[in-house]
């Protein structure tokens, strides 16, 4: 056996080990190259829409309080006027109840009033028949009585003539006596008598002629008395109808003068309000044109407060890859939600580098509930809720 | 290279205790693989040289002629050892005593000199093996609680705790336990099975010191029955 091989030395086995191990690092290096980014360099983030020219705070804060103010004015006078409508709302609902109600009322009195006059109405009538029978039955006593007499007459006269026939008769003797005299009386008589027959039959005559009279009368005072319920129901009928007419318009118009007058009212006020806030920012415009260049810087300082908060956030959440090129420069569009959420964000313009483009997207979405958002003003926020944001490695170690 | 989270980069940001005991892991690790490749070359030469020489023991050549071939005591390695141990003992005892019994413990005693230094050589560094095993778990899970203990510290100081700022600090703290498991793992198999290898060496050479004993009693005991007649 050869001498040599009796010692096993430590200098294969070191290399074999050494081997062993870079051939480890190695495969673990390959085997992990697509994982995440971890890198908490201090790398500046760039948004390109800001405008790098500075203002004091304080004339921001200022305008902040005024456009708070403002808006809490602008929000109670919204709510007072609210209020109005609703006040007014009610008003007018409750007028409306209570016409509907008067209108209910009024149609129940002006039934009342028309059942009464028709009650009325038929009462009279009632009353004028039976006065008017009262007064036909006196009439026709009356014709009776005048009849009687007539028949008393009639009967005396009667008496008479038998009396004077008797006389005749008597002085039958006596007309051969005077027969001249006799026939001049008889025809005195008869001429008398036919008088007397037609007086009679005048009589007879009058006599039908006042029945014919009683009746028509009665009939004509029937129907003068219905005419008149008649006439009169409807005349009540008429005058409640209007009345209740005239007082729905009246009661609409009322309404809606006072409706109108709220309004007039309220546009008014707003009216006012508005001129105030008009004059207000006049008078803030007055106050010097530097204010208004101030405000303008205000504005654009709001906008950089946010700018730089979101930029703060997105700058703690980016890890820029290791292997990535200094002069890198990606842009991402960021889509913002009302309330600061993100709701998209995408590479508008690529650095050529895919991995820099995910780090530069995935440090938005880290830093994702821009919460800064609904602290800043309502106007404002509509600006914001699009924005670019350009990522460049800073001093990357 | 996108790979700032690879392991290579989460060394070099590493904490220094973390990094230390990174070092002291990396370092054990080797270590322990060369003892693994050194041990299991030389138990697999043993076991070569154990095979080649009980050929040549039992192919019938005569002792002293064995003796002459094999090269000095401190080159040789295993039964050889045994061998040449016993032999030259049994070879300087024989002129001096004439009671076999103090012979045959003089070689024994030789022998067994001669298995336990066998014994130390096989077992060379198996020690250090079951120490990378037993301790770079722990170490590792010391530089992880470390690596922890700085992350929260830092994360305390951040203005929002989210997942992406502890994440780094854990994955750098995780490695150091991973680091210790990789060193322990194949210490704890290679440990096991070259000790059991060399235990099953050493049985060998104990088998083979026993016939060589009971071959030389045999031949001191047909000695003495020659000077007897």
């Amino acid at each position: 056996m050869a001498k040599h091989e009796r010692r096993v030395g430590y200098g294969l086995p070191a290399i074999l080990a050494i081997g062993l191990h870079a051939l480890v690092v190695v495969i673990s290096v390959i085997s992990l190259p697509s994982s995440e980014v971890e890198s908490p360099s201090s790398s500046i983030v760039q948004a390109t829409l800001i405008s790098t020219e500075t203002a004091t705070d304080q004339a921001q804060r200022a305008q902040e309080a005024r456009e708070r103010a403002a808006a809490r004015q602008a929000e109670e006078e919204a709510r007072a006027a609210e209020e109005a409508a609703r006040q007014a709302e009610e008003q007018a609902e409750r007028q409306a109840e209570q016409q509907r109600a008067q209108a209910e009322a009024e149609r129940q009195e002006a039934q009342h009033e028309r059942e009464a006059a028709r009650l009325q109405a038929e009462e009279e009538a009632r009353r004028r028949a039976e006065a008017a029978e009262q007064q036909a039955q006196r009439r026709e006593e009356e014709a009776e009585r005048q009849r009687q007499e007539e028949e008393a007459r009639r009967q005396a006269e009667a008496e008479r003539q038998r009396q004077e026939e008797e006389a005749r008769r008597q002085a039958e003797a006596e007309r051969q006596r005077q027969e001249e005299e006799a026939r001049r009386q008889a025809e005195a008589e008869r001429q008398r008598q036919e008088e007397e027959a037609r007086r009679q039959a005048e009589a007879e005559r009058q006599e039908e002629e006042a029945r014919r009279q009683a009746e028509a009368e009665r009939q004509r005072q029937e129907e003068e008395a219905r005419r008149q319920a008649e006439a009169e129901r409807q005349r009540q009928e008429e005058e409640a109808r209007r009345q209740a007419e005239a007082e729905r318009q009246r009661q609409e118009e009322e309404a809606r003068r006072q409706a109108e007058a709220e309004r007039q009212r309220q546009e008014e006020l707003a009216r006012r309000a508005a001129e105030e806030a008009a004059s207000r920012s006049l008078a803030q415009a007055i106050e010097g044109e530097s204010e208004s260049v101030a405000n303008a810087r205000q504005a654009e300082e709001a906008a950089n407060s946010f700018i730089n908060l979101v930029r703060s956030a997105v700058e703690q959440a980016w890890m820029i890859p290791a292997g990535s090129n200094q002069g890198a420069v990606v842009t991402v569009s960021v889509q913002l939600g009302p309330s600061g959420e993100l709701l998209g964000a995408s590479v508008s313009q690529s650095s050529g580098d895919s991995a820099f483009d995910q780090s530069a997207l995935q440090a938005v979405r880290r830093a994702e509930p821009f919460s800064e958002l609904r602290r800043m003003p309502a106007t404002a926020q509509r600006e914001f809720r699009q924005f670019n944001l350009r990522f460049q490695p800073g001093d990357v170690r | 290279m996108n790979d700032s989270m690879s392991i290579f980069h989460l060394i070099i940001n590493a904490s220094t205790v973390v990094q230390l005991v990174m070092l002291i892991l990396t370092v054990g690790s080797i270590l322990s693989w060369i003892v693994i490749f050194q041990r299991s070359f030389v138990i697999r030469r043993a076991r070569r040289a154990h095979q080649a020489f009980e050929e040549r023991f039992w192919s019938g050549i005569d002792l002293n002629e064995l003796y002459r071939e094999t090269p000095s005591e401190q080159e040789t390695v295993g039964a050889e050892h045994v061998f040449r141990a016993g032999f030259r003992e049994f070879n300087r005892l024989l002129p001096k005593t004439r009671s076999p019994q103090s012979i045959l413990d003089g070689v024994q005693r030789s022998m067994r000199v001669a298995w336990s230094r066998e014994e130390e050589r096989l077992t060379l560094h198996l020690v250090f093996l079951a120490t990378v095993a037993s301790a770079s778990p722990y170490i590792g899970l010391f530089g992880t609680v470390w690596g922890i203990m700085g992350s929260f510290q830092s994360l305390s100081m951040a203005q929002q705790a989210t997942l992406s700022t502890v994440a780094p600090w854990i994955a750098e703290a995780l490695i150091a336990t991973a680091m210790g498991l990789f060193a322990a793992i194949p210490a704890v198999i290679f440990y096991n099975r070259l000790s059991s290898e060399s235990s099953k060496l050493l049985g060998k050479y104990e088998d083979f010191a026993e016939e060589f004993h009971s071959i030389l009693h045999r031949n001191l005991q047909g000695r003495a029955d020659s000077d007897a007649a």
